[in-house]
This record gives structure tokens, C-alpha cells and sequence, in this order.
């Protein structure tokens, strides 16, 4: 552990060199080539250890201590935490790009641009045409994204990731409040764009990987946490295209059921405008309309067809608890019923 | 890298110097795309990549002829903001080629000592560009969530690639269903897009899977055509081995991309023709490996195109053996292929054929083995007369001077040539019929050679093919020592005449004389006996050595023989060791193994293109 945590202090060591010391001006294929083996060696880390708490926090520890010294030595020196180290690649890469004494020549391997054909025999495969690749891949993204602009291949990425992560903390034994923790903060994070957010996780809830078992866990894992987040589970039913809820209304049963839950949620919480001779949601800011909530229960009862009898009972009762009267604008429950069965 | 250039340089310009009016129509084109990041943008790059690439090379070698950024951006004020903007154009900068130039320009403006402020500016700015380039993210959000959840943004942006690509790919798989409903909106629009947008993507191998889709998409729909620039980008990524293709999609670019066919068929053309050294076997791997057989035989469109290539190649080279050879060995590889395949094409012996006498289509396209062996020689005669009738109408109704006769003529020899294997047959028979039987065998081996009748000359060369025959079959059935000089003689005299009008070819009389040697009941010894002294003074080893393996590989392929197969096979082991033999006698040098030159090195050009028929006879 001692040399692990020695080589943690050189690679941090190493992109402060990287971002800051003229000392680059001397650096060649090699050393860059080695730098980023340094880099890797450090994301390699961060994978490997980011379920063990125990090292986890020795590690942070570690930096918390190299951070320091380097402070003391460059100014202006950013700290380095846990979850950098899973980006170690692209800070060396974007320290060494902004150090103006970055020789030329570094530059040119960087960028370098060879066919496809070739790239395989060449030297340093790992740092030569580095940046070029990237510069591909992202303009491709962009090439490509006007042909695909309403299916969302980032989100359906996001979503993967995010159960592949949720798939990894719970079959290490994370505790859940941590990982809830986590998806706390991932909602945070997207604050900006809760609809984008949302597709996010309907793509996690959709994702099918190849073990069945951990799949399951991490799914449900997830719709526990969504149950408790109300307001992100109904702006999921009102945000995403209808046909991506009734999918994942087939898939998970509790999902189903929550959302049956917000549709009546909706319904109990409209109230009859007599100026408007429809139902409307009174106290918030009107997402959703008689009509749209009589068309979610007609989708869910397409889909799943068993639903409905139970459904419909339920409404019944609920309309008899209203006083069973025939006469629209009296129960919200009365006419969805008979909204439903037109 | 190397390729990378070779692949650009050939477009390098001679003009030394640029005009600003150039690079401000291209600056223009610059500021008008923008980001290439509407539809119509994205599009009008993607159609102008070749043209600007090409300026870029251009651009490129003025740069580096400059002797100071300084000069050339005190020539050319408006270069550093165009490359600016190309830098900022996902289009030129997804494509490898395009980028590739771009940097270099960035780097032909890069200082290493930079001499002024100007200079200075520039390679701050280059390092900034780039730096930018690399590093920055446009979504800001996303990056934030992958970072929480580890994943690095290289990683990242590939991930998000790799399931745009299928994403396209699966739509693109969608049977479209407006074949029955003209009406019916689809989303074959889409194909067109894509092939537009993957103009850039060639070469980028996360993109293959989509482009494999592409090309490879059922054709039901009239919308769902493929751009123009995709297929010409792919077809030069191809050429120029930037690109690796599966073998499917290189029969799909053939069957979208008619010059890419064209390529190819000429590509195989020139490869056969310069590789001199080949044998019939290398012939057959050749063409296998060429993929065109295949894919002929996946898509009647392609095999038309190539028999058409072909058919104005024997026009040119009407009694060049190896050219009749080729078209042989392709065909029959071709029909292997298709038989195949015929319980899933659609397409009809009819539809292939179209020129062809229909009466003549069925009969040559049966294999040898596809009928027991008594009724070859029936077949052959049946064969034989309908030819002969079919020559016979057209050359007299030819006498007004039209040329329709003629053709017809050419397009039955054609099909002859292509179903060559009947003519094998033929001679094989030969070497054991009685001299009343022989006729039409005969004159189906002379027609195969002689296929016009300029100035009558059939008869006379009938006489002589017969006159042959004659002398073969007396010295073959010679059972005791020594031969008769006389024969040999006359043999040797018929094989050596001067080409003219009236004389048989050569070929002819070789084929004889192996098939002779390897069926008749002649002794082994007394048949090598004969072979060597026929084919020595005669001078026509290596033509021999030639005959020999193909009349080999067809035995092999059809496995048409009888109960004698071993004996056949003994006697041609036998007579190939003598040939090589003589070889090595003749051409010491020579490797032993590889013996045989090419039947397009005759003893003389006029044996090629005989003396008598004056070159392209049919050629129009």
C-alpha cells in the first residue's frame, strides 16, 4: 500500500509538473508516453478502489497531504481529490496543452493524424494521435446528432453509466445511504436539466446488461429512490415521451404502480372550474390536464390490460365515497370514469 | 500517414501562388457553414469536403513555401480566420484526410522562432485553438454527471459515438413498407441523410458499423438512395486502402457504385495480364479472391457491367488465348457461384444473357457432369449443328452489309467462349473417335478458333484442323516403333506455318495433340515420345505445359471422368514432368517450378492477333 500510495503522490506531483513547470520544454515522445502510463495507472486506481471505503479514505488522505506541498510550491495550484483521479488522462492532457512551454513537437504526436490503416503499427499508439481521436470522436458526435436528435444517445449513455455504477456499489456492499447519497448528488448536479434527467433515468431503469441478478438489484435500488423523490417521479410521468413510461411501466412492476399512484395523485388534486367546465390541478402550476391524465390511464391500460378492472374499482369506490352522483363536475373520480370507458 | 498522403498528394496543384479571390470564396463558404450544425449546413460542408480538401493541399504548399508566417499572412490576411472556422466545422474536422491537412496548415504557420509580434500571435494562438479543440465540452452538465460517475470525457464522447452509431444503424435496418403505399411517408429520407453525413466518417472505424448499414440497406424503398459524395468517398477511402471493407459491403459499394466496379473489374484486368507467370490454378485463386464472381453473381446488374467489359475486351483481342482463358474461368466461376445462390436471386439465366442466342443458353450452361458421359457426344454434335446453322443464316443474310448478322455470330461465339468447357469436352472426344463420327466435334474446335468467316476461309481451315486430326490419330494408334516420320512431319509442318487466313491456329492443334496424348490408348512412352518431338521442334513448350494444366484443372473441377480417372491422371503427372523437363532444358535459368510463361508471350506477336484476321474483327 505504501508503494501505491508513493506512486499516487509522483502522478499528482506529475500533473502539477505537467501544468505548470517550464520543465515540459524538455520533455519528449517518451516521457509523455510515460506520463500518460502514469495517469492511466492512477484512473486504474480510482476504479479499483472506489467501493473500499477504508482505502479509499487513506488515499484521500494522501492527496489531502501532496495537495499541500504542492500549494506551497506552485501557485495557483488546483487540489486534486478521489474523483479526479478517474480523470487523470484528460487533466494531464488539458495541463499540458495550456503550459505555454509545451514543446511544438509534443504537440505535433498530440495531433497527430494518421489513417486508420496505419495507426496500429505505430510507436506509443497510447499518446500518438491522442488528441486527434478525441477531436474525431466529438466532431462525429456532431456530425451525426442532427440525424438522431430526439433519441437521446447521450442520455441513453448516461443512463448505462449509471447503472453500471449502481451495479458496482451494491455488489461491492456500499450502504445504501452513500448511495443514495450519490444519487442525490447526481440530481444536483443536473439541476439545470431536470427534463434531461429524467430520460436519464428512465434510460437507467431500461437498461438491460448482462447479469440478470445485479441488474434487478441496481433497478430496484433505483425505484426505491425515485419512489422517495415524488417530485422527480412526476415530473418524469409528465416530461418523457408517453411511449418511454409505458415501456418501463411493462418492465417494472413498482414503476407501474408509482405511477399509477401519481396519475391518481393528479386527479385527487384537481378541482372543477366552473368557468372552464373542466377539472384543472388547482394548487400547482397546472403540467397536466383532465385530458392528459385520462389519456395516461387509457396508455397504462393498453399496456397492461389487467390493470384496468382493479383500476376502475378503485375509482368507484372512490366516486361513492363523493356520494356516487351521476352529474359531471361533482367527482373527479366519476368523470374520469366515465372519461375512461367513452 | 504515408498512405494518408499518398492519398492527398496526387491533388497537390501545380499553381504556385494562391489568389485572395479563392481563399475569400472559401472563407465565405466558411462563415456560411458556420458549426455545420443546421441540416443545410451540415449537408452543403459535407458536399464540398473533396473540392475543399483540395484547397487545403493547395493552401498547404504555399504555406510551406513561404519563407515567414509573417509573409504569408501579409499575402493571404484572411487565411488565419478561415482555418479558424474550419477548425470549428465538425464536418472537415471528423474527416481524418481533412484534418490531417488542417493541422498541417496550423503547423506551417507555427514559429518555432517566432521573429515578431505577428508570429508570436499566431503561435498563441494555434496552441489555443487546438488546446480548445481537445479539451473543451459543450455540455457542461453532462460532463459534470460523468465525472461523479468516473467516466473519463474521452471515454465518454465514444460512448455516446458508438450508441449514436447503432441507434442510426437500427433505423436504417427498418424494412421500409412504401413499396406497396406510394403515399406512405417513411423514413428512407433518413438514408440519404446519413450517407450525406457519414461523407466525413469514411475512414473512421467507429462509424464502420453504420456504414456497413448503409450501404448494405435493403433497396425496397425509391427514396432510400444513397449520396452520390458517400459512395465516391468510400470508393477512393477503398482504392487507396484507407479503408478495410468486409466482403459484403465491397459487393454493396459495386452494386451502389459503378465506377468502383469499374475499378475493380479493370484492377483484376491488369493484375492478370502483368502477373505473366501464372497458372490456370493461380488464374482461378486470382479471380476468387477478386470477389467479382461473387458478387456477379449476388446482383445481376454487377455481372452485366463486367460482361459487358469483357465482351469489348475480346473485341479487341479476339484470338488472344489468355483473354478467352480469363472470360472462361470467370464465367465458369461466376455460374459456380450463382448456382449457388439461385434458390435466392431472382434473376434468370434470360436476364443475364440477354444477348446470347436463348436456344443456346440451357445446353452450354450444363455442366460435362451434369450428364452421364454417352450423351456428351450427342450434346456436342447437337451443340455443334446449331451453331453451325446459326452462322450459316446470319453470314448469308450478312450479304447486304449489315452488321446485325455479325453480331449475332459474335454474341453465339461468345457465349461459346464463356462455356468453354464444352469445347474441352470436345477435343477430349476427339482424341477417341472413329473419322466418320469426328465432323461436327471438328467443326465446333475450329469455330471456337476461327469464329469469322473472312473471305470463306472456314472450309480451309476445317481442311486443315481435319488434316491434323488425321496424322494424330494415325500416329496414336501406331502401336509399334518408330512412328512415322512422315506424320510427325507434317504435323510439325502444320504447327509451324506461318499465320495466315488458311492455316489453323496452333492452339487447336496442341489441344489435339495433349488430348491425344492423355485419352488414346497410345502407350505412355510412345505418347511422351511423340509430345516431345512434336513440341520441340515446334518450339511451343511453354504453350504445351499451359494447355496441359488447364485440361488438368477442368478434370479436377468437373470430376467428370470414368473408371480411368487414375490412369488420365498418371499419364498427365507423366506428361507434365516431360514439359518441365523440356523447360529446364530450354530455359536453364528459369525456376523449375514455375516453368511456364504465359500464353500472352508467343513465339510472335501474329500468333496473338493472327495475321489472317485483322485485329478486332467484331470490335465495333
Amino acid at each position: 500500500m505504501e508503494a501505491v500510495l508513493k506512486n499516487l503522490s509522483s502522478t499528482a506531483e506529475l500533473l502539477a509538473v505537467a501544468a505548470r513547470s517550464s520543465v515540459v520544454e524538455q520533455w519528449d515522445k517518451q516521457t509523455l508516453s510515460r506520463a500518460f502510463h502514469w495517469a492511466r495507472y492512477c484512473e486504474h486506481l480510482f476504479s479499483r478502489f472506489l467501493n473500499n471505503t477504508t482505502i479509499r479514505r487513506v488515499i484521500e488522505k494522501q492527496l489531502r497531504l501532496t495537495n499541500e506541498s504542492l500549494r506551497a510550491v506552485f501557485t495557483g495550484y488546483a487540489d486534486i481529490c478521489f474523483s479526479d483521479l478517474s480523470q487523470c488522462q484528460h487533466l494531464l492532457l488539458v495541463g499540458l496543452l495550456k503550459n505555454p512551454e509545451l514543446p511544438i513537437s509534443i504537440m505535433k504526436i498530440l495531433f497527430d493524424t494518421a489513417s486508420p490503416v496505419n495507426n496500429q503499427q505505430s510507436d506509443y499508439q497510447d499518446v500518438t494521435g491522442l488528441c486527434s481521436h478525441i477531436i474525431q470522436c466529438k466532431s462525429a458526435c456532431k456530425v451525426l446528432s442532427p440525424l438522431t436528435d430526439l433519441s437521446g444517445a447521450d442520455a441513453e449513455v448516461q443512463g448505462a453509466v449509471l447503472m453500471e455504477r449502481l451495479e458496482d456499489l451494491l455488489s461491492g456492499g456500499g450502504e445504501a445511504s452513500r448511495i443514495e447519497h450519490i444519487l442525490n448528488s447526481f440530481l444536483q448536479e443536473g439541476e439545470g436539466a431536470s427534463g434531461h434527467i429524467c430520460l436519464v433515468i428512465s434510460a437507467a431503469l431500461l437498461t438491460r446488461t448482462n447479469s440478470a441478478a445485479a441488474q434487478t438489484a441496481s433497478q430496484d435500488f433505483l425505484l426505491d429512490w425515485l419512489q422517495k423523490k415524488q417530485s422527480v417521479l412526476q415530473q418524469m410521468c409528465s416530461a418523457i415521451p408517453s411511449t418511454l413510461i409505458i415501456d418501463l411501466a411493462k418492465r417494472h412492476v413498482k414503476f407501474r404502480d408509482a405511477y399509477c399512484d401519481v396519475l391518481k395523485k393528479w386527479a385527487s388534486e384537481m378541482e372543477y372550474s366552473m368557468s372552464e367546465g373542466e377539472w384543472v390541478q388547482a394548487n400547482t402550476n397546472r403540467t397536466v390536464s383532465f385530458q392528459r391524465v385520462t389519456e395516461h390511464f387509457l396508455a397504462l391500460f393498453v399496456a397492461c390490460p389487467s390493470l384496468r378492472k382493479d383500476v376502475e374499482k378503485e375509482l368507484n369506490a372512490l366516486n361513492i365515497s363523493d356520494g356516487d352522483f351521476d352529474v359531471r363536475g361533482l367527482s373527479v373520480w366519476g368523470d374520469l370514469l366515465s372519461a375512461i370507458n367513452k | 500517414m504515408a498512405q494518408l498522403q499518398q492519398q492527398i498528394q496526387p491533388h497537390q496543384a501545380a499553381k504556385p501562388l494562391l489568389d485572395v479571390p479563392e481563399l475569400q470564396f472559401w472563407h465565405d463558404k466558411a462563415v456560411a457553414w458556420g458549426q455545420a450544425d443546421r441540416p443545410d449546413t451540415l449537408k452543403d460542408t459535407c458536399l464540398h469536403m473533396s473540392r475543399l480538401k483540395d484547397y487545403l493541399q493547395q493552401l498547404l504548399t504555399h504555406i510551406n513555401n513561404m519563407s515567414s508566417t509573417s509573409e504569408t499572412m501579409k499575402r493571404l490576411p484572411l487565411l488565419g480566420q478561415f482555418l479558424g472556422r474550419l477548425c470549428w466545422n465538425p464536418c472537415v474536422t471528423a474527416d481524418a484526410p481533412g484534418r490531417w491537412l488542417l493541422f498541417q496548415c496550423l503547423w506551417g504557420l507555427y514559429s518555432e522562432h517566432p521573429g515578431n509580434a505577428v508570429e508570436t500571435k499566431a503561435n498563441q494562438w494555434i496552441r489555443k485553438v487546438l488546446c480548445q479543440l481537445a479539451t473543451e465540452e459543450d455540455d457542461a452538465a453532462a460532463q459534470a454527471l460523468m465525472k461523479r460517475m468516473g467516466v473519463p470525457p474521452k471515454e465518454y464522447h465514444l460512448k455516446v459515438l458508438i450508441k449514436m452509431v447503432a441507434m442510426l444503424q437500427e433505423n436504417i435496418g427498418k424494412s421500409c413498407s412504401s413499396l406497396f403505399d406510394i403515399n406512405h411517408r417513411c423514413s428512407c429520407d433518413n438514408i440519404l441523410a446519413a450517407s450525406e453525413a457519414c461523407v466525413p466518417l469514411v475512414t473512421f472505424p467507429e462509424a464502420a458499423p453504420l456504414i456497413s448499414a448503409l450501404l448494405q440497406q435493403p433497396a425496397t424503398c425509391v427514396r432510400a438512395a444513397l449520396s452520390q459524395d458517400f459512395l465516391d468517398a468510400l470508393s477512393s477511402a477503398y482504392s487507396s486502402k484507407c479503408l478495410l471493407l468486409e466482403e459484403q459491403e465491397v459487393v454493396s459499394l459495386w452494386y451502389h457504385s459503378l465506377s468502383s466496379l469499374e475499378e475493380a473489374v479493370l484492377s483484376l484486368l491488369e493484375c492478370v495480364f502483368t502477373n505473366t507467370g501464372s497458372t490456370p490454378q493461380e488464374l482461378k485463386w486470382q479471380l476468387a479472391h477478386s470477389l467479382l464472381p461473387k458478387a456477379c453473381a449476388q446482383h445481376c446488374s454487377i455481372f452485366l457491367v463486367v460482361n459487358d467489359i469483357f465482351r469489348s475486351l475480346l473485341k479487341q483481342a479476339e484470338e488472344n488465348e489468355s483473354v478467352k482463358y480469363l472470360i472462361q474461368t470467370f464465367s465458369s466461376s461466376f455460374f459456380r457461384e450463382w448456382g449457388l445462390l439461385q434458390h435466392k436471386t431472382s434473376g434468370s439465366l434470360k436476364a443475364l444473357f440477354p444477348q446470347s442466342p436463348q436456344s443456346l443458353l440451357i445446353p452450354l450452361w450444363t455442366w460435362p457432369s451434369e450428364m452421364p458421359q454417352e450423351a456428351w457426344r450427342h450434346h456436342l454434335n447437337w451443340l455443334s449443328c446449331s451453331l453451325q446453322r446459326l452462322t450459316e443464316d446470319e453470314e448469308e443474310g450478312d450479304s447486304d452489309g449489315s452488321t446485325r448478322g455479325h453480331l449475332r455470330v459474335f454474341e453465339a461465339w461468345y457465349l461459346l467462349i464463356q462455356c468453354a468447357h464444352w469445347v474441352q469436352v470436345a477435343v477430349q472426344l476427339l482424341a477417341t473417335l472413329q473419322p466418320e463420327d469426328c465432323g461436327p466435334l471438328l467443326w465446333l474446335l475450329t469455330f471456337y478458333h476461327h469464329p469469322t468467316k473472312r473471305g470463306h476461309h472456314r472450309t480451309s481451315q476445317l481442311v486443315h484442323a481435319k488434316e491434323a486430326w488425321d496424322h494424330l490419330r494415325s500416329l496414336f494408334s501406331f502401336l509399334a516403333h518408330p512412328f512415322p516420320v512422315d506424320r510427325v512431319q507434317s504435323l510439325i509442318t502444320l504447327l509451324s506455318l506461318k499465320p495466315q487466313q488458311t492455316s489453323p491456329s496452333p492452339f487447336l492443334i496442341l489441344k489435339l495433340l495433349l488430348n491425344f496424348c492423355v485419352f488414346s490408348q497410345q502407350s505412355l512412352n510412345g505418347s511422351s515420345e511423340i509430345l516431345q518431338t512434336v513440341v520441340n521442334r515446334s518450339g511451343l513448350v511453354n504453350e504445351a505445359v499451359r494447355v496441359l494444366s488447364s485440361l488438368e484443372l477442368r478434370l479436377i473441377e468437373d470430376s467428370c471422368l470414368s473408371s480411368d480417372t487414375n490412369r488420365v491422371h498418371l499419364r498427365i503427372k507423366a506428361f507434365q514432368n516431360t514439359l518441365t523437363h523440356m523447360c529446364a532444358t530450354l530455359n536453364p535459368a528459369t525456376n523449375q517450378t514455375h516453368p511456364q510463361t504465359l500464353i500472352t508471350e508467343p513465339r510472335s506477336s501474329e500468333f496473338i492477333l493472327d495475321a489472317g484476321f485483322s485485329q478486332g474483327t467484331f470490335a465495333e
